[in-house]
């Protein structure tokens, strides 16, 4: 049926809000049906809707372009209404412009400088521009070579791309911009991630079909599974880089290397003696092949993952070791020292550099930035200190409460601390170091209790608490998202598979670790790890 | 237990009796002259590695005042109290300071006092 004439139209609102315009609306979708190639669909709703895409002088403006009609579209460029001097000779420049090019391409020199001297020079504008054109007549085999910041590098542009260009210099009114309705379409999309509290899917998973919205369901809750294979309490844990094993470390004083099969069940891999104390820290090297844990102000030790091995033993006579980190080639391993200096060690267990004069303290964590650049532990009881290794600066993050530990994000630009006061700090150190967020709830006064970044984007923060839960905030809102029961003990560390946004690990008092999933993962057969029948009391033998 | 998070104090330490945890250092010392239930204690300004307990009102020799009791954080032994309100404006001066009872803890010479 034939609708109304385009005037009648003209003001016309639709939608809830009565915000959106009937003839942009049209339009648009006019538009999306020539984009996506159906030529004769959006011929079709231009005719019954009355509302032409464009005016005729515009498409007789576009089709000119498309055939290289340049001298005919400069003069229909004219009878477009709707433009003011500023825009004609903007575009006219661009239609004149690629006419010289594809001039000097067909090497017709002459009219290429014909079309300089007495069509684009008169513009009198883009002066600079106009000698670089002069100088591809002068060069013509630069032409070529010489780069124009606009175009690829020698080509002369396509006729399409061309014509891209002027439409983002017209009046959207005048020229849809291409691929408008995808790109609202685009926008919406994203602003349904951003305020998805929640998010913690992939993006591929989004439908158009209804609004995308991660309930807590995304975030994992449910116990899958509890290892039971340290004889002590669990003080550490932590995920590879590539998300397929789990490390964890004991006042049994040893470390269990875990194995995550590709359906996310967890088994035993090697079990690591050698240390003579309780084994408090374990750092994954960059490409996960070897392992560095910490005896507590013993030695360091370096493990092969594959094999199980002790490659080397890292020991500062008479003095103990209190941390250790990998720099991000592999090649060196830094720790820190109970004589509260820093060293810095090659493979072999080679001694290369110390840095003295309470640079750490001995109940300080030790990480270095994925850049290689800063080393990053406790200076004071209540400040870490980024410092440089090449000691040119410093950047200070100060705190007034004692800092129990931190965590550095895998991007480098943020800071997680925990501090004794029960009050978990996240803190921007990209620049000035800024204070961004708080996290409350979970207990924390006499262990050391740790935190980390989890989930997709890491959006998320998990920790460990003296309570016996496992807690879980939303990084951007600050809001406590969930607190899990289950251990039976204090959980003193937390770590988040980074290959599996739905996958976290918990340490606890209890000598076990728990793996937490979402709550679809469970099947009846693993109902059985829900209960926790093992009880041990802190402090108990 | 856990991994017990403790502070290293540098200079003249006061340390628990049992366990040795460092407690505070003698250049915190504000005085020497209070006395508990088992003989001398001191008044410290600031105090490390200890745990409180619940809130209590106490009737002292000074007045009424709020104070918690403080704990070794590794071994848990009673080591003292801190003082959280003071009813009289005498004693005002006392709030968010710490008493260490002589007897629970080992001086910086790793002297301890006995009973009187």
């Amino acid at each position: 049926m034939a609708g109304p004439l385009a005037s009648q139209r003209e003001g016309e609102m639709i939608g809830s809000k009565g915000i959106i315009q009937k003839v942009e609306f049209v339009r648009i979708i006019a538009e999306a049906l020539y984009s996506l190639g159906f030529e004769k669909t959006g011929a079709q709703l231009e005719e019954e809707s009355g509302i032409p895409l464009h005016s005729s002088n515009v498409n007789l403006f576009m089709q000119q372009i498309l055939d290289g009609n340049w001298d005919e579209s400069v003069i229909t460029l004219r009878k477009i209404g709707l433009l003011d001097e500023t825009i004609v000779k903007l575009a006219s420049f661009a239609i004149l412009e690629q006419k010289f090019l594809e001039l000097l391409d067909r090497e017709k020199i002459k009219d290429a400088l014909k079309t300089l001297r007495t069509e684009i020079a008169p513009l009198c504008i883009n002066k600079e521009r106009v000698h670089e054109l002069s100088m591809c007549i002068l060069f013509p085999s630069q032409h070529l070579l010489l780069e124009f910041p606009h175009q690829d590098v020698g080509r002369t542009k396509s006729r399409p791309k061309l014509l891209e260009e002027i439409q983002k210099l017209l009046p959207p009114m005048v020229m849809i911009p291409e691929r408008r309705l995808e790109h609202l379409v685009e926008q919406a999309l994203n602003l349904q991630v951003g305020s998805c509290v929640f998010h913690n899917s992939l993006d591929r998973e989004m439908s158009l079909l209804t609004d995308h919205w991660c309930g807590r369901e995304q975030v994992p809750s449910q116990t899958l599974q509890v290892l039971q294979e340290h004889y002590d309490e669990v003080w550490f844990l932590q995920f590879s880089h590539n998300g397929k094993y789990l490390a964890s470390s004991s006042s049994d004083r040893s470390t269990i290397i875990w194995e995550v099969s590709w359906n996310g069940r967890v088994s035993l891999k090697h079990r690591l003696h050698g240390h003579q104390k309780p084994v408090s820290y374990v750092s994954w090297s960059p490409h996960d092949d070897q392992l560095l844990t910490c005896g507590v102000e013993e030695v360091v030790r370096r493990w092969d993952v594959s094999s199980g091995h002790c490659l080397c033993i890292y020991v500062k006579g008479g003095l103990g070791l209190v941390s250790c980190a990998w720099s991000p080639d592999g090649k060196w391993v830094f720790t820190g020292i109970a004589d509260e200096s820093i060293c810095m060690w090659d493979l072999d267990g080679k001694q290369l550099q110390c840095w003295k004069g309470q640079r750490t303290v001995r109940n300080s964590d030790l990480e270095v930035t994925s850049d290689g650049k800063h080393i990053v532990t406790k200076c004071k009881e209540a400040a870490v200190l980024l410092l440089d290794r090449e000691e040119k600066t410093e950047k200070l993050i100060e705190e007034i409460q004692t800092i129990n530990s931190f965590s550095l994000s895998r991007d480098n630009k943020f800071l997680l601390v925990n501090l004794l006061n029960q009050e978990i700090h996240l803190w921007n150190i990209e620049g000035d170091p800024k204070l961004i967020a708080k996290y409350k709830g979970h207990k924390c006064s006499r262990f050391f209790i740790r935190s980390c970044f989890g989930g997709l984007q890491q959006s998320f923060i998990a920790s460990g608490s003296e309570d016996s839960q496992v807690y879980i905030w939303h990084k951007d809102s600050g809001e406590l998202v969930k607190a899990l029961p289950g251990h039976a003990g204090a959980v003193n560390c937390v770590s988040w598979n980074p290959a599996n946004p739905h996958m976290l690990a918990s340490a606890s008092d209890d000598r076990t670790i728990r793996i937490w999933g979402l709550k679809n993962q469970l099947d009846s057969k693993q109902e059985k790890a829900q209960s926790n029948g093992i009880h041990y009391c802190n402090g108990g033998t | 237990m856990g991994r017990v998070f403790l502070i290293t104090l540098e200079g003249n330490v006061y340390s628990c009796k049992h366990c040795q945890t460092h407690l505070a250092v003698a250049e915190d010392i504000m005085s020497k002259l209070f006395h508990c239930k088992h003989g001398k204690a001191y008044l410290f300004d600031k105090v490390e590695n200890v745990t409180v307990g619940e809130k209590e009102d106490r009737i002292m020799m000074t007045g009424l005042h709020t104070v918690v009791d403080i704990f070794c954080v590794r071994c848990g032994s009673i080591v003292g109290w801190k003082y959280e309100a003071a009813k009289e404006k005498g004693q005002k001066y006392k709030e968010g300071k710490y008493i260490l009872e002589r007897f629970k803890i080992l001086g910086p010479d790793g002297s301890n006092c006995s009973v009187r």
